[in-house]
């Protein structure tokens, strides 16, 4: 999570139009998971990898890195669909173990593709997101989408908390260590319990202190911030139409000569 | 003749608390004990004290963010209620740049954490945006102005504090140890800000234990002790009594000992006032007999051999 912060403000496309880039998030992601399909899911993967890599200047080996920790998520959770424990072998594969067969059916090996491949298609689009647009940016667009500004509020707070939050943890951990804290298990399970509590009892404390630094600063019940915009540009817009377009017909006529989804 | 009198006081008076009484929720001493002082527009005022001894509870209590059990606070001769329209105003014009960083800065990047202040103030956008520009310029900020405030470094947070209170154009800047946990890079760049800060007529106080950087900074000091004021004074007098510091647990600044130093061995002119800085001791030191004056200074040879007398009886000082 960190470390995709960190990414994204070094992002080439960080000053892009932020509602331009949520815009083809969710448009995208909508065509994944409307299509399901192996075709569309490959399409989107490709383009979103281009657009983070190539158009957003991010290392490819950090772009496999990550696209890796919910691939292998992915691949134990639809180890079900593949894989059946059955008496009859079925059609794909079977291995016979005793009197019983560890198979799948061609019908359950694309059942899991076609799951995988559209669940990655989909956290392609959301790493597009996050790995461009800082998250001030995307409480702006939020913002223009008239959600409430209290619910806006707390995600500008528990962002900012979130590092100050873990930089405790990390310090107090480091004390913890320097005097043997985690000598064996049950002193760093004892350890950990004391560094939780004390963070809790400081983030209280800290919370009063925050509300008397915003008070000194004329605080009146909303936190009014500078909006962080960046104007959007008309070929911008144009390509993303384009693309969108392009995606959804494609979804369209898959649906509509398939009947196989 | 009276009335124009009464006048000119109101005037340089910018802040004037009286006997204020403040304890905090489940202790049993008082943080604030019948504290009374009054600040003077454009002045340096720094304010030195143990830990505890009630300069931060004070600061709050100027900003009205905390409530004094009983005393009044005045604000350029005219009382400060606990109406919304009070708290605004003094709140405008005193600002506080907390000791922590982290307990000031919320918002998630430079820009917007600046842009609070002004908006709260009932800027437009607009000129919001033009105020924050201005500041970010003047520090030299601008490069991480996009950048979000957990990836500055503690020297970036304080600057950045500094402009959130220094955009909002109040008439007295708080500074709680501003040095505190900075390098001597960003210490030097917080003192020149504090130095601008002052040209531009914005009184300072600020909250520090470096006796010689407040010797030479502040045209005042004031001690605080048990939540009262022991002191109130110019550095040089308020710093060469000896029983006062003793009491506070503050050390003399180094060159006012060095100057006693020599004064004591007759290596300084008669009655010379005691130095601000380092210039000013050796324009004041006697130049030896056998060497030409010029202008005052000795020439540049035995300069040199003045300076190491001078260390060397800093030396023998310490042993």
């Amino acid at each position: 999570m960190i470390i995709i912060d960190r990414l994204c403000y070094c992002s080439k496309l960080r000053y892009v139009n932020a509602g331009e880039k949520s815009a083809f998030t969710v448009l995208t992601l909508a065509a994944c998971i409307l299509s399901r399909s192996c075709a569309v899911a490959l399409f989107v993967l490709a383009a979103t990898g281009v657009l983070t890599v190539y158009k957003g200047g991010l290392p490819l080996f950090r772009y496999l890195k990550l696209m890796s920790m919910p691939a292998a998520f992915l691949l134990l959770g639809t180890a079900a669909i593949f894989i059946n424990i059955s008496k009859v072998p079925l059609g794909a594969f079977a291995f016979s173990a005793g009197s019983y067969y560890i198979t799948g059916s061609f019908q359950g090996l694309r059942q899991g593709a076609e799951l995988i491949l559209t669940a990655l298609a989909g956290i392609s689009c959301l790493y597009f997101l996050s790995l461009s647009t800082p998250v001030t940016d995307i409480l702006t667009v939020l913002k223009r989408l008239h959600v409430p500004a209290l619910i806006l509020e707390l995600m500008l707070l528990i962002y900012r908390y979130i590092f100050v939050m873990l930089k405790l943890a990390e310090d107090i951990t480091v004390s913890q260590h320097a005097r043997l804290g985690n000598r064996n298990l049950a002193a760093s399970r004892k350890s950990f319990a004391a560094m939780v509590s004390s963070i809790f009892i400081l983030s209280i404390r800290r919370s009063g202190q925050l509300y008397d630094a915003l008070e000194s600063r004329c605080y009146n019940g909303t936190l009014r911030v500078l909006p962080e915009d960046h104007p959007a540009k008309a070929s911008e817009v144009f390509c993303i139409a384009v693309f969108e377009l392009f995606l959804y017909l494609a979804v369209i006529f898959l649906k509509l000569s398939g009947g196989m989804p | 003749m009276k009335l124009s009198e009464d006048h000119n006081i109101d005037r340089e008076i910018l802040l004037e608390a009286e006997r204020l009484f403040y304890t905090y929720e489940g202790e049993s001493t008082p943080a604030l004990n019948g504290l009374s002082l009054t600040i003077k527009r454009g002045k340096k005022i720094a304010c030195m004290g143990a830990n505890g001894s009630g300069k931060s509870t004070f600061f709050l209590c100027c900003n009205g963010i905390y409530t004094p059990s009983s005393g009044s606070l005045y604000l350029s001769g005219r009382p400060v209620g606990r109406t919304k329209k009070d708290l605004l105003m003094l709140r405008r014009k005193v600002g506080i740049v907390f000791q922590d960083p982290d307990r000031q800065l919320f918002a998630a990047s430079v820009r917007q954490e600046i842009s609070f202040g002004p908006l709260n103030l009932g800027f437009s956008e607009e000129e919001t945006r033009r105020r924050v520009d201005a500041v970010m310029e003047e520090l030299g900020i601008t490069a991480y102005a996009h950048k979000p405030v957990h990836a500055l470094s503690g020297g970036q947070k304080k600057l950045v504090s500094i402009a959130d209170i220094l955009v909002m154009e109040p008439e007295l800047i708080i500074l709680d140890e501003p040095a505190a946990a900075l390098d001597p890079f960003y210490t030097e760049m917080v003192h020149q800000i504090t130095r601008r800060i002052t040209e531009r007529g914005i009184t300072v106080m600020m909250a520090t234990h470096d006796v010689n950087y407040a010797y030479e900074w502040a045209d005042e000091i004031i001690l605080f002790d048990e939540g009262r004021i022991l002191r109130q004074g110019h550095p040089a007098g308020l710093f060469s009594d000896h029983a006062l510091l003793k009491k506070t647990h503050l050390t003399p600044p180094m060159l006012l000992t060095v100057f006693h130093q020599l004064q004591s061995r007759n290596l300084i002119r008669e009655k010379s006032p005691a130095p601000r800085n380092m210039e000013e001791l050796k324009s004041r030191l006697t130049s030896p007999p056998d060497t030409q004056e010029q202008n005052g200074f000795p020439a540049s040879p035995p300069d040199t051999q003045e300076q190491n007398s001078c260390l060397a009886q800093q030396e023998e000082l310490s042993i």
